[in-house]
């Protein structure tokens, strides 16, 4: 089965990649924020900007408020990191780094970029170093948003085709749960296929 | 790889402040934005701990973000929305200006990772924050606003009656109020055109001159007389007001209605005749004025006032009481309505008398008219009475006539057809 050139090694591939990457952000988050939890394993699609939006209506729940906190990552391999929390895991989350009973808001908004900062360094850096390419981040931003409407009807418009990897994150003793997307659109689609391409040669060649 | 000379010269020409610190916070490298933008010379501060200068930092999740950036090899950040986070530098912005400090954007990117260096990096992004500031606090007013104008709107919807009409004079909007007076739902309504709305009452007149006001592209205002769903006749005044559609570049109409029923009837009852129905003598005065004034008459063009008695009304009175007087005076005015013009003004003098102006008549129409409501009169029966005549008095208008010359002339003649046996027509 072919999705837009991506065949079943590709996406195999894709997927063995991003489980040893969650693995990776796993452990990084016990020993940097001493959280233990677990990544559930991530689904990889290839959609359009509605198909996005809908799939993000599914996942995410209408009826709470997020904190939805985006980066860009750039290089051979680019595109944008979304991190959902919901308002009460952020909470927790801000209890449990600033270790004070009501974190302020300013201590949440903190919070949720240093684990977003961790989860994309971990997950996007230990893929593009498995994909043998460098990756530069950007300055992260999170906004706090009404139910699920995380994608703007210009997006909607202006973007084709895009990648979508989603994962759960579950830390149970501290109660926050989060959702990953990673979106990458268009060319990079192609970008990424030459270097699983590659991947895949160096592996069996 | 080429190698930088001299990178303290680069990093003094960046417009960011950039330090170098280790995990314990003792700083190893302060740029001159550093310097310039906190007063705290390079030589005051390599060597010291940043804690001795900024103890107002949380120091533990400082410790916390060096260590992940360290042992991630990769940079991580303060949130760049919030202030206060890390080291409060003043702004010297002196004209108009939100913030009192900077608001920066922090960046902590692995330097030296085997020595546990990291570098700073301080943006100053207090413009576009500022930007962001007040575009945040426009978009609430927007918001507000919006509110304002929603609320405003729902009372409208509920309360006044308008409509929104289009070049051909269909309604493309109506207010709940328009619907639920007029006693129709909004989709038989909306796309008919005002008229069938409006009901048979309007379409010879009234919503003809909105249409007309419209054809023309001009304001309006007037009354205008509807029928309900439930047959109840209504008057309004209306006033109709162009409307640019900018997004569409077509032009509509808002149409303003206010129930002027009530006012219309206390009106009516001030001009009519209460037994007859007929015009009464004060409403008859003020059209017989405004019709010698407002015209010019000459001899070709030229108007008639007819004056009519019921013979020996006193007798039908005292013979068959009143309620059959009244019957008689009810039915004479009903028949004399049916046989005069179009046009024609009919009203009750007073007592069994009737005067009529009828308008662009010489003396021989004026006195066929008469005859044929001397006719007319004398084919009436009446249970009580039986038969009844009348005697009429004709006068015409001629240069210099008032209206008490008119009905002077007019009264004689009544006068002389009275003296020459009743039943009869004469003018003078």
């Amino acid at each position: 089965m072919q999705q837009n050139g991506f065949t079943d090694d590709h996406l195999d591939m894709l997927r063995e990649l991003m489980n040893i990457a969650m693995g990776n952000a796993t452990a990084s988050i016990a020993d940097l924020l001493e959280a233990f939890g677990k990544m559930h394993i991530p689904q990889i699609m290839i959609s359009d900007m509605e198909g996005l939006d809908s799939y993000i209506q599914q996942t995410i729940p209408n009826d709470q408020r997020n904190y939805v906190t985006k980066q860009l990552f750039g290089g051979l391999f680019s595109g944008e990191f979304l991190f959902v929390i919901s308002e009460e895991s952020a909470l927790h989350l801000g209890h449990h780094l600033y270790d004070v009973d009501k974190p302020s808001d300013g201590d949440i908004l903190d919070a949720v970029i240093e684990l977003t900062n961790i989860l994309s360094a971990t997950i996007i850096s230990r893929l593009t170093e498995e994909l043998n390419t460098k990756v530069q981040f950007f300055v992260p931003s999170t906004e706090r948003v009404d139910g699920n409407s995380l994608i703007s009807q210009e997006d909607i418009i202006n973007y084709h085709r895009i990648i979508i990897i989603s994962t759960e994150m579950e830390f149970q003793h501290q109660n926050i749960n989060g959702q990953i997307f990673i979106l990458t659109k268009d060319g990079m689609i192609g970008s990424l296929k030459e270097l699983i391409d590659r991947k895949l040669e160096e592996l069996y060649a | 790889m080429v190698t930088i000379p001299y990178p303290n010269v680069l990093l003094d020409a960046l417009e960011i402040g950039v330090m170098v610190i280790d995990e314990s916070f003792e700083i190893r490298y302060w740029n001159q934005w550093l310097e310039i933008n906190t007063a705290h010379p390079a030589s005051e501060m390599i060597g010291k701990n940043l804690h001795d200068f900024y103890p107002q930092i949380d120091y533990k999740v400082f410790a916390r973000k060096i260590r992940t950036t360290l042992r991630l090899a990769s940079p991580t950040f303060y949130d760049a929305s919030l202030q206060n986070r890390f080291i409060e530098i003043p702004r010297t912005k002196i004209t108009t200006s939100l913030l009192i400090n900077m608001q920066l954007q922090v960046t902590i990117s692995p330097y030296i990772v085997e020595e546990g260096l990291v570098m700073v990096s301080i943006y100053d992004i207090s413009d576009l924050h500022e930007l962001k500031l007040t575009l945040q606090s426009q978009m609430e007013k927007i918001s507000e606003l919006n509110c304002e104008l929603h609320r405003d709107k729902m009372i409208i919807d509920a309360n006044l009656l308008i409509t929104k009409i289009d070049e051909e004079c269909r309604i493309v909007e109506a207010t709940q109020a328009f619907l639920e007076f007029f006693g129709y739902k909004k989709e038989s309504v909306i796309g008919e055109y005002l008229s069938q709305v409006f009901g048979d009452v309007s379409v010879d007149f009234d919503t003809i001159q909105i249409c007309d006001a419209i054809a023309r592209q001009q304001k309006w205002s007037g009354e205008v007389k509807a029928v309900l769903a439930n047959g109840e006749e209504v008057w309004f005044d209306t006033v109709v007001t162009p409307l640019n559609d900018d997004e569409n570049g077509t032009l509509s109409y808002t149409v303003i209605f206010h129930d002027i029923s009530d006012k219309k009837r206390i009106e009516l009852l001030s001009i009519t005749d209460p037994l007859t129905k007929l015009f009464n003598r004060h409403k008859f005065n003020e059209v017989f004025e405004n019709m010698i004034r407002r015209r010019h008459w000459d001899e070709n063009h030229t108007f008639g006032l007819i004056i009519a008695d019921v013979d020996h009304f006193k007798r039908v009175n005292d013979t068959y009481g009143h309620q059959s007087g009244d019957k008689v005076l009810i039915e004479v005015a009903h028949v004399f309505s049916q046989t005069i013009r179009t046009g024609d003004i009919l009203a009750r003098w007073g007592g069994e008398e009737f005067v009529c102006l009828l308008p662009d008549v010489d003396m021989e129409k004026a006195l066929y008219v008469a005859e044929k409501l001397r006719l007319a009169v004398e084919e009436l029966h009446f249970a009580d009475a039986g038969t009844i005549t009348s005697s009429f008095g004709v006068s015409i208008f001629t240069p210099g006539d008032t209206q008490e010359s008119m009905i002077h002339r007019a009264d004689s003649s009544l006068y002389r057809a009275k003296e020459n046996g009743r039943n009869r027509v004469e003018c003078i």
